[in-house]
């Protein structure tokens, strides 16, 4: 990685990275772009025609049938269910009873045998 | 009894404050007791003066003894942080740890018994380590993979472009720390705050602005990390200030009202897709930032892949909260006053307002041109420009605040996010390209 640079002039150093790096970003977050435009959608395509169609439509996947369910819709149902699993430990009963512990009687815990067993 | 505890207490007291008097006028004091006290009690002369020797050493050893004004500046810097992130919320699960570490860090101490974040071999020197090794900050970029939907940006794969264009405020500042005399890879580091990405910055700065790499004409770089981190985190906190003047100006009420159409559903798939495809193109675009962009599509791979919810859940909640606590508070005390009062560090604070300023413009202006070519429905508010500057999830949060300012009705954060997410991808990768040219 290190390795000592041409260009004895930062500035114009600095101008070839300005430029490149520019360049770079834009390609690279471009091909994102049009890979997820164009490429993603014949991908999931293709994936259909491999599996035979398992997705009963291809039109599932493609954006413009979804059109209706819109991600507002999905918001406010969501929404909605965080609001209902919030609200949840509201409905809990008010009635606190404490219950008394009952314990089945054994000999083996007994208190008369313990208490009593050099008489008997 | 009491009367006992007052009597006992008031002597102590005038022991711990003897030296204190002696060291503030040496002259007078200190000559007129020492000479009572060796007419008074010759017998327990050595005693007291042993004891008051020991009080001595150990005042020297006491911050009181150490302060000095960069000290004591710092300790007011931390506490306003503190109360900054307490009072206005800006951001406090950062600017607490980071403005508690900066009291640590300016605690003064008598150097060489391993106290200080510099010294070897102290404990905050090893928790440092992950900040001067870059350990952190792919830890973190994991956490927030984990925690970021990517569907807005797969619904709109074109609002990737703002992402990018708000890099300009990278590189214009890059050339700007050149201009003021920083060495390249300083300035690289520099650059980096542009990007409004505390990690991404640390990042960078560990690997060119540590302090130890050695420039081509033979000194060593100067080490920014401190002040480049703190830069960063202040300006992120700030950015509920910084924008919303800079949108006002550059964008026309009209353009404020614009409605973009709710983004499509997108479905499961496409979502596990995104994060496999975007780390193959965007690492092998730029191999450098691959500790960054590797764990921040590996977090959300967690996220979405629906089998690895528990890794993902602790890598979003207990994994992120823990480095965080770690980052901020070593950052925070790396900032000890003789490293970080300098003329740099104020250079630093004034490029990297610019860089933000620069930023946000970019994404604007560019937003704007991306209009000229989009029709009708599928225009873009160019307020959602502003939130290309990484800063996840504040600036989304501040273009919401202002479109929301501008018609009631018009709900920009789910667009924003957009822009923003492809913000923590664009500077990613800016930093990978800065560190292939530089490292």
């Amino acid at each position: 990685m290190t390795r000592v640079l041409l260009y004895t002039d930062p500035l114009s150093e600095g101008y070839i990275i300005l430029i490149t790096g520019l360049l770079i970003v834009f390609s690279g977050l471009i091909l994102l772009t049009v890979f997820f435009k164009y490429g993603l959608p014949i991908m999931l395509y293709i994936y259909k025609i491999i599996t035979k169609g398992r997705d009963k439509k291809v039109k599932d996947i493609s954006p413009k049938v979804n059109e209706k369910f819109t991600g507002e819709i999905a918001a406010a149902i969501s929404v909605a269910i965080h609001l209902y699993l919030d609200e949840q430990h509201d409905e809990e009963n008010a009635i606190l009873t404490i219950k008394q512990a009952r314990k089945l009687y054994s000999p083996w815990s007994s208190k008369i045998y313990s208490a009593y067993r050099n008489r008997l | 009894m009491k009367k006992v505890i007052l009597i006992f207490g008031i002597l102590s007291l005038l022991i711990f404050i003897k030296p204190v008097l002696g060291f503030s006028s040496n002259t007078t004091n200190t000559s007129v007791s020492a000479s009572v006290s060796q007419v008074e009690n010759t017998v327990e002369e050595t005693f007291v003066d042993g004891a008051l020797d020991g009080i001595k050493e150990f005042y020297h050893f006491t911050g009181f003894a150490n302060a000095q004004t960069g000290h004591i500046i710092m300790i007011l810097i931390g506490i306003i942080f503190i109360y900054l992130g307490i009072k206005f919320d800006y951001e406090p699960l950062l600017l607490i740890p980071i403005g508690v570490g900066v009291m640590l860090g300016n605690i003064p101490f008598v150097a060489g018994y391993q106290t200080g974040i510099y010294e070897e071999g102290s404990v905050l020197n090893y928790l440092y380590f992950g900040v001067v090794k870059g350990i952190y900050p792919p830890l973190i970029f994991l956490g927030i993979g984990a925690m970021t939907d990517f569907s807005s940006l797969i619904a709109n794969p074109k609002l990737m472009l703002l992402g990018a264009a708000a890099q300009i405020g990278v590189f214009a500042t890059f050339l700007g720390a050149l201009y003021l005399g920083f060495s390249l890879p300083e300035a690289g580091a520099i650059g980096i705050i542009g990007g409004a990405d505390g990690p991404t910055a640390i990042f960078l700065s560990s690997k060119l602005a540590n302090g130890i790499n050695i420039l081509p004409d033979g000194t060593t770089v100067k080490n920014l990390i401190g002040p480049i981190a703190i830069a960063a985190y202040s300006y992120m906190a700030l950015v509920p200030v910084i924008q919303p003047p800079i949108m006002r100006l550059l964008t026309s009420k009209k353009e404020r009202l614009i409605r973009m159409k709710p983004p499509r559903a997108v479905s499961q798939k496409e979502k596990m897709i995104f994060p496999i495809v975007a780390l193959l193109l965007t690492t092998f675009i730029s191999p450098s930032a691959l500790p960054l962009l590797g764990m921040l599509f590996f977090g959300n791979l967690l996220k979405e892949s629906g089998r690895t919810e528990r890794l993902a859940e602790t890598a979003r909640t207990k994994l992120i909260d823990i480095v965080t606590i770690l980052l901020g508070v070593t950052v925070g005390a790396s900032t000890q006053a003789d490293i970080f009062i300098t003329k740099d560090s104020m250079m630093i604070f004034g490029l990297g307002a610019l860089s933000f300023v620069i930023a946000t413009a970019g994404g604007l202006l560019f937003a704007k041109l991306m209009n000229l070519f989009l029709k009708g429905d599928n225009k873009i508010n160019p307020l959602i420009g502003a939130s290309g500057v990484s800063a996840v999830p504040d600036s989304a949060r501040v273009v919401h605040a202002e479109g929301l300012k501008a018609d009631p009705h018009n709900y920009l954060l789910m667009h924003a996010m957009a822009p923003n997410v492809a913000g923590v991808i664009g500077s990613a990768i800016a930093a990978g390209i800065i560190l292939s040219f530089l490292g």
